[in-house]
């Protein structure tokens, strides 16, 4: 019916186009084209009208798109129960994350989306969508259960517009055996970091590894510029190519370059840990949201206690990690069923679910969920101390917060790269940090903000 | 004519150097789609190890990859099916009545970058009321195989004597039923090059379909993403579905080849 009914009403639309491809002699044929076309455009409106009536004392229906995420896997079983509960009808999508924006992305610019709820990335796509008013404002929301800082990162103009949901922060990954055989102690700084590196380099096994490609090493090399003292942005100008950014990247570049595994370059994290899971790679640092794959024996060849976590060396001038808001929920400005969404993204975010995810190893944003009894007897004490050093002393962005993220991500890139090709060591790299600096100001320009709020 | 040793030789020389690139990553990737995660990331690679079903378990149980391949199928055969209904009498028509300008505005139709028809598209079929219906996939489709269908059956009816025709209406046939009592039924092995062509580019398509295709309507493409979630990827699931997906359209072009091979020695005009 679907196939044919949409035909149908699409059929009434091009009748002046059709005609204008007769040719004048077929005029007669036109004519006779024109009438059948006309009683069957007549006839549409009646079928449409007909349907409308229909659904009158329909239940409430709400769509909802959740990321490919281990937060989404938690709660999809779980929706029946809501629905049970509420009457509410809920048509759950689940989409990779990168599709995920593009589908948002697309629904949203055409003005025709019909999502209600939605996973969102807020240092991602959160500016944008904000900036486009494609969430809408959650004035009734309880924020009190979270940190300040998590909550800010969706607000404009008084007005908040994500709840926050998983955080990560940036942590260091080691072999205790290694470490061991080598006879050193966890890193607690640069130098120590650099000599274990050096320490546990061999033929067979890389000493040291992050990301190396281009505009995914953004992220994870944030730290590290924070730990020498630097920023990528201050008050919203780019301010990259300060001599201790620079010096940043040039001990990143160097760490990676000597220790790191064989084409580091085009490595990111899906890269990365399948090369510590195989036992090739003795420090890894990247986000703590893969504590729990590293550890899974049906996932690594390296014995689970053979796998420590730690909090990221401290730098010359500085011990500020990342710590950031990797997910929130969000929901669509342009939602006919705003109360039934409302209810959904209360449950969705609600804090007996925050715990259940932190006992499936999910790290959740709200305060509450990290002193609950059973979260804390069952949780690695290792990664709830990275976790609270973290929020101590993080800093709540790993990349540059601005509405041309994606770009700005791709000219930082290019610094980490030249960075490592040349070992820490290339004369032109305060030169290139500075075109690229540059280079995000006039993105930052192109959209208005740059040096603003 | 007879070939020496030598000859052999340089001739498996030369298949293996163009076969083993070619169908490595292709064995590779039917080797993993049968390990576990664990083996799949060993390193150095394995090539004997503990054969797991578990893979292609997830693929058809928790992921419902036979309801992707009902949508896949329908999709795809619908698509290819209106193309040829509405592509055979159009390539016809060019190739009897010499209509080259209406060949290059069907291949710019083709040359133009995909992604420039989404948002119109995107537009319309949400005001029809038209997402996550098959409709608005089997008309998108029809751009991909269309003008496949038009290139290739024009250039082939191009080939056909016009003789042929000619003789059926001498016998009274119109030119319509020339063409459908004649020119058709010499022309499959044009039809079926078209209709493989065509629904393989439509069954591989993904860009149409992510953006189109919502949760009752996925298709194959967009379901290998299941496996892809954020920071973590599940490479059997991606291989093992991959191989899925691969399955139906190599069996076809498998089978197609022969009739395409028999076709074109059969269906020549002698003498």
């Amino acid at each position: 019916m679907e196939l044919y009914g949409g035909l149908l009403r699409a059929g009434h639309l091009p009748v002046q186009v059709i005609s204008m491809f007769f040719a004048p002699q077929r005029r007669a044929e036109m004519k006779r084209f024109l009438a059948f076309l006309l009683i069957a455009s007549l006839c549409v409106p009646v079928f449409a009208a007909g349907q409308s009536e229909a659904p009158a004392a329909k239940p409430q229906e709400i769509r909802v798109l959740l990321a490919n995420h281990p937060y989404g896997e938690l709660i999809k079983p779980m929706i029946p129960e809501f629905e049970a509960k509420t009457g509410i009808k809920v048509n759950v999508e689940s989409l990779q994350e990168s599709q995920l924006t593009q589908k948002l992305t697309t629904e949203f610019a055409t003005g025709s989306s019909t999502v209600d709820v939605f996973m969102t990335r807020p240092l991602q796509e959160g500016l944008l969508f904000i900036k486009n008013g494609w969430y809408a404002p959650l004035d009734a929301y309880d924020f009190s259960d979270y940190p300040a800082t998590s909550v800010s990162l969706g607000q404009k103009d008084g007005k908040t517009y994500i709840v926050p949901l998983v955080t990560e922060w940036q942590v260091l990954y080691y072999r205790k055996d290694l470490l061991r055989k080598a006879g050193l102690k966890v890193p607690t700084n640069f130098t120590e970091l650099e000599a274990a590196a050096k320490a546990m380099t061999s033929a067979d096994v890389a000493g040291f590894g992050s990301r190396g490609k281009g505009a995914a090493a953004v992220t994870q090399i944030s730290s590290f510029i924070y730990n020498f003292g630097g920023n990528y942005l201050d008050k919203n100008v780019a301010v990259f190519n300060t001599p201790e950014a620079v010096e940043a990247f040039r001990y990143y570049g160097k760490l990676l370059a000597n220790y790191g595994p064989q084409g580091v370059t085009s490595m990111s994290w899906e890269n990365l840990m399948p090369v510590f899971q195989a036992g090739k790679l003795a420090m890894w640092t990247d986000a703590s949201v893969f504590y729990g794959q590293l550890v899974d024996p049906t996932k690594t060849q390296v014995p689970a206690a053979d796998i420590g976590v730690a909090q990221l060396p401290a730098g010359p001038k500085g011990d500020h990690p990342f710590i950031v808001v990797s997910w929130g929920f969000g929901l669509s400005s342009k939602t006919q069923n705003k109360a039934a969404a409302t209810q959904f993204l209360e449950w969705a975010t609600s804090k007996d679910l925050a715990v259940k995810a932190m006992l499936a190893n999910i790290t959740m944003a709200r305060d509450s969920a990290w002193t609950d009894p059973s979260v804390k007897q069952k949780m690695n004490a290792e990664l709830a101390a990275t976790q609270s050093h973290a929020a101590k002393n993080g800093y709540p962005f790993d990349r540059p917060f601005m509405s041309a993220v994606g770009k700005a991500r791709d000219l930082i890139g290019e610094v980490v790269i030249e960075a490592i090709d040349s070992k820490g060591t290339s004369t032109r790299l305060q030169a290139l940090a500075t075109e690229k600096v540059n280079a995000v100001n006039d993105l930052l320009k192109a959209d208005g903000e740059y040096g603003g709020k | 004519m007879k070939t020496t040793i030598g000859q052999r030789i340089i001739f498996l020389v030369v298949l293996l150097l163009i076969l083993v690139p070619t169908i490595f990553p292709f064995l590779w990737m039917l080797l993993s789609s049968f390990k576990s995660q664990v083996d799949i990331i060993a390193w150095p690679p394995k090539f004997i190890f503990e054969v797991t079903l578990r893979n292609y378990l997830k693929v058809f149980g928790e992921q419902q990859f036979l309801r992707y391949l009902m949508n896949s199928s329908i999709v795809g055969i619908s698509a290819v099916a209106l193309s040829l209904l509405i592509g055979l009498p159009a390539a016809y028509s060019i190739a009897r009545f010499g209509q080259r300008k209406l060949m290059v505005l069907i291949l710019v139709a083709r040359l133009m970058p995909g992604i420039s028809f989404l948002m119109p598209w995107y537009i319309i079929f949400s005001r029809l009321g038209l997402m996550d219906s098959y409709t608005a996939l089997i008309l998108s489709h029809m751009l991909i195989a269309l003008p496949v269908v038009v290139w290739v059956m024009s250039a082939y009816f191009e080939t056909l004597p016009r003789e042929m025709e000619e003789s059926a209406m001498i016998d009274g046939a119109t030119q319509q039923r020339a063409f459908v009592s004649i020119i058709l039924p010499l022309s499959t092995p044009g039809i079926v090059t078209a209709t493989t062509l065509s629904f393989i580019f439509s069954w591989n398509n993904f860009m149409f379909s992510q953006v189109l295709s919502m949760a009752k309507t996925r298709t194959l493409p967009i379901a290998i993403y299941n496996f892809m979630s954020y920071a973590e990827v599940d490479w059997g699931g991606v291989m093992a579905s991959a191989v899925t997906i691969m399955t139906p359209a190599i069996i076809l072009t498998m089978i197609f080849q022969k009739y395409v091979v028999k076709g074109l020695t059969m269906g020549a005009v002698k003498g």
